[in-house]
C-alpha cells in the first residue's frame, strides 16, 4: 500500500467537494435547516396548557389556597381549573386538563402539625412533549410552594412562641410529592431529547451515502476509474483514499450537528465525544462501501437516487428514529434488527442521553463493525464489476 | 536502461527494453464475453520504440485489446506479456501510459488540477511534476487555460489535456485510444510529429484510430475486423502486398482475403 497514492486520491475528493458550493451547502447547511424546522414542529411551546387543581378544602385552608394562586403561572401561560378529587380522571380524559394536581383535604392540618401530607400530580401523558412540559411546571411549582410554606410555618412558630426560628432554605419540604401518575404513556425524554442524536446518524448515512455513490458513478461514467485502475493504484488504495477523503466531512458534519443539538436545541447531552466519533466512523466506513457496492448497479445519478427509498426510506422508519422499535409491529422488528441505522440510533442514544461508556454499547459496536465489513467485501467485489 | 529523462517518477524496477526488441507479446489471445468473441486468437509483437496502429471500425476490437494490453480486463485464454511481464501486472503500471476513448476527466477540476493528480498516482511530485505540466500543456496548446475548469472545455481541448495526462509521467509504453478524435488537423500534425519524436527517445506508442489518413505515420500497422488481427506489417508494405493505392482500399482487399480462407 503506498500513503502518497492515497492521499492523493483523498485530497482530490476533498477538493472536488470543496469546489462544488452546493454540495457544501447540502452537508453543511441542510441538516441545520431540517432540524430546526423539525425542533419547531415537535416543540409547540405556543399553544398554553391546562392545569387542575384539587385545593386543600378543611379549615384555614384559605391562606394555603391564595398562596397557591400567587405562585401559579400567569393566565397567559397557564389556564387553572380547580376541580373535585373525584372529577380528576373525568377532566383529564376529556382533555380540560392536561395534568391534576391533588392536595388531600384536610393538607392545612397536617402541613401545620407537621404530619407530612402527600400530594399527588396526575399527569394526561398522551402527548410527551406535554406531559414533560406539565411534569417540570408542577414540580417547580410543588417545590416552590414547599418553601413558601416553609417559610410560613417558621412564621407561625415565632409568632406562637416568641422566639426567632428562621425558615431553613433547601431543608426538608413540610408535604412530600408522590411520584406523578400518568394516565397514558409513561415517563420518558422529551421527543427532541430522543430525537437528536439520531440525527447524526441520519445525517452521515444519507449525505455519504448519495456523494460517495454518485462520485463513484462519476468516476465510472467519465472514464476516470479505468485511468486510476490502469495506473499503479491498487483496488485496496482506491478504497481507502475514498473513505479518507469523504470521513473528513462526515467528521465534521458530526461535530457541528453536535454543537447545534446542544447550544442551539439545548438537548440534555452526558456523552463522550470520543464514542460518538467511533459510531460515526464505523458507520460512514460502512456507508461509503455501501455507496460503491450500489452505484455498481447504477447506469446514471437517477438510478441513484432510485436507491434512496429502499436504502433510507425503510431505515428512516425502522430504525427506531421516530418510533421505538418495541412499539413496532413484530413482523418488522426483525428488519429493523438487520438495519446499521437501529444500532447506530442505539448506541448514540446512550452515549449522549444516558452518559453510556464502552461497555454499555459494545453490542453496537460489534453490530456496526459487522456492517462495516459486510459493505468492504461487497464493495470490494463489485470493484472488478466498476471498471470491466 | 536508457538515459534517464528528468521527471520520471522514481523506484522503477524493471528494465526498459531497448528500440528495436519487443516490447509487447500477444500469443493467441482470446477474449469471450458471454456469446461475444471480443478479441479472436490473436497474435501480435510490438516493438520498442515504434508506432503500432491499430486500424479497424467500430466493433472490430481496437479498444478491448488496449483495455487488455493495460491490464484491465483478463484474457479468457492465451497470453500477454508487457516488458517481459506477464499481464496484469502490477509492476508494469507505472510504465504505462492509457488515454481512453473517453476523455476521462474530472470536469469539477482545472487543467493542472486533473494533471497533479495523475502525476501524484504516478509518484510524481514536486517542482519536477510542476515543470512537467507546464511543458505537457504547452504542447497540447492549453498552456492558457491551466487553472480553468475542465467541465468548460470543448471536447477537442478534452482530448487534448487528456493526452497531457496519459503522457505526463514519461511512461515506456504510451498506449492511446483514438487520440485525435475531434483534434483539429493542424493540433493533429503536430500530435503525430511528438510521437515521432517520443519514439526516438525509446517511447513505444499503441494507438488505435479508424483515420485512415493516420496511418501511413504509424511504423507498423495492425488491421483489426470482428476481433481478428487481419494483418500486421509496415503501412508500405501493407499497400505493397495487397497491390492497392491506399490504405481504404487495402484494409478492403485484406478484409476480402480473409473471408476467402474462411
Amino acid at each position: 500500500m503506498n500513503f502518497s497514492r492515497m492521499t492523493a486520491l483523498s485530497s482530490r475528493i476533498i477538493r472536488q467537494i470543496f469546489r462544488d458550493k452546493r454540495t457544501l451547502v447540502l452537508i453543511f447547511i441542510v441538516p441545520v435547516v431540517i432540524m430546526t424546522l423539525l425542533y419547531l414542529v415537535l416543540t409547540n411551546t405556543n399553544s398554553t396548557h391546562t392545569l387542575a387543581i384539587v385545593p386543600p378544602s378543611g379549615r384555614g385552608s384559605d391562606r394555603i389556597n391564595s398562596l397557591i394562586t400567587n405562585l401559579l403561572p400567569g393566565k397567559d401561560k397557564l389556564n387553572v381549573l380547580y376541580i373535585n378529587a373525584d372529577q380528576v380522571n373525568d377532566t383529564l380524559t376529556k382533555g380540560n386538563a392536561d395534568a391534576a394536581i391533588i392536595f388531600p383535604p384536610d393538607f392545612t392540618q397536617q402541613v401545620f402539625s407537621g404530619q407530612n401530607p402527600s400530594v399527588q400530580i396526575v399527569l394526561e401523558g398522551s402527548d410527551p412533549n406535554v406531559a414533560n412540559a406539565m411534569h417540570d411546571l408542577t414540580e417547580s411549582f410543588t417545590h416552590q410552594l414547599g418553601v413558601a410554606l416553609s417559610a410560613l410555618k417558621a412564621q407561625q412558630a415565632q409568632a406562637g412562641q416568641g422566639q426567632a426560628l428562621p425558615p431553613v432554605l433547601g431543608g426538608p419540604l413540610p408535604f412530600t410529592v408522590s411520584d406523578p401518575q400518568y394516565l397514558h404513556g409513561g415517563p420518558q425524554y422529551t421527543f427532541n431529547d430522543s430525537i437528536a442524536p439520531v440525527f447524526i446518524a441520519i445525517f452521515s448515512f444519507f449525505f455519504v451515502f448519495i456523494l460517495t455513490s454518485i462520485a463513484f458513478l462519476r468516476e465510472r461514467s467519465q472514464g476516470t476509474i479505468e485511468r486510476v485502475m490502469a495506473s499503479p493504484m491498487t483496488r485496496t488504495e482506491l478504497v481507502i483514499g475514498y473513505i479518507l477523503g469523504f470521513m473528513l466531512f462526515a467528521l465534521v458534519q458530526s461535530i457541528m450537528i453536535l454543537l447545534f443539538v446542544i447550544y442551539a436545541l439545548r438537548v440534555h447531552y452526558s456523552g463522550n465525544l470520543a464514542l460518538i466519533f467511533l459510531i460515526t466512523v464505523l458507520l460512514t466506513i460502512g456507508c461509503i462501501n455501501l455507496g460503491i457496492f450500489l452505484s455498481a448497479f447504477a447506469q446514471n445519478e437517477f438510478q441513484i437516487v432510485q436507491f434512496i427509498p429502499l436504502v433510507f426510506g425503510v431505515q428512516i422508519f425502522l430504525s427506531g428514529v421516530f418510533w421505538p422499535i418495541d412499539q413496532l409491529p413484530a413482523i418488522l422488528r426483525p428488519i429493523s434488527y438487520i438495519l446499521p441505522l437501529t444500532y447506530a440510533n442505539e448506541a448514540l442514544r446512550a452515549v449522549m442521553l444516558k452518559g453510556a461508556d464502552l461497555a454499555d454499547i459494545t453490542r453496537e459496536l460489534i453490530a456496526l463493525f459487522i456492517f462495516m465489513v459486510l459493505m468492504i467485501i461487497l464493495s470490494a467485489l463489485t470493484m472488478r464489476r466498476q471498471i470491466a | 536502461m536508457t538515459k534517464t529523462i528528468p521527471g520520471t517518477p522514481k523506484r522503477r524496477e524493471l528494465q526498459k527494453p531497448a528500440n528495436g526488441e519487443p516490447m509487447v507479446v500477444v500469443n493467441q489471445l482470446v477474449k469471450q464475453f458471454g456469446k461475444l468473441r471480443a478479441i479472436d486468437n490473436l497474435t501480435l509483437n510490438i516493438n520498442a520504440g515504434e508506432t503500432f496502429g491499430l486500424i479497424g471500425p467500430n466493433g472490430s476490437g481496437k479498444t478491448t485489446l488496449i483495455r487488455m494490453l493495460v491490464g484491465l480486463i483478463l484474457p479468457t485464454s492465451g497470453t500477454i506479456h508487457v516488458m517481459n511481464e506477464r499481464m496484469p501486472s502490477h509492476k508494469v503500471a507505472s510504465y504505462i501510459g492509457y488515454m481512453t476513448q473517453l476523455s476521462a476527466l474530472y470536469l469539477d477540476l482545472t487543467a493542472r488540477e486533473n494533471m497533479q493528480f495523475f502525476c501524484n498516482v504516478y509518484g510524481l511530485r514536486g517542482k519536477e511534476q510542476n515543470k512537467r505540466i507546464m511543458e505537457m500543456l504547452e504542447r497540447v496548446d492549453l498552456a492558457d487555460r491551466v487553472n480553468d475548469v475542465v467541465g468548460k472545455f470543448s471536447g477537442g481541448m478534452k482530448q487534448r489535456l487528456s493526452l497531457a495526462c496519459a503522457l505526463v509521467h514519461h511512461p515506456s509504453i504510451a498506449l492511446l485510444d483514438e487520440p485525435t478524435v475531434g483534434v483539429d488537423p493542424e493540433l493533429r500534425r503536430t500530435f503525430w510529429d511528438y510521437f515521432a519524436q517520443l519514439n526516438k527517445d525509446g517511447v513505444t506508442i499503441i494507438v488505435s484510430t479508424h483515420q485512415l489518413d493516420e496511418a501511413s505515420r504509424c511504423s507498423r500497422l495492425g488491421l483489426m475486423r470482428n476481433g481478428e488481427l487481419l494483418a500486421q506489417d509496415s503501412p508500405l508494405e501493407l499497400l505493397r502486398q495487397s497491390g492497392q493505392n491506399d490504405m481504404e482500399e487495402a484494409f478492403l482487399y485484406y478484409a476480402s482475403r480473409e473471408e476467402v480462407q474462411k
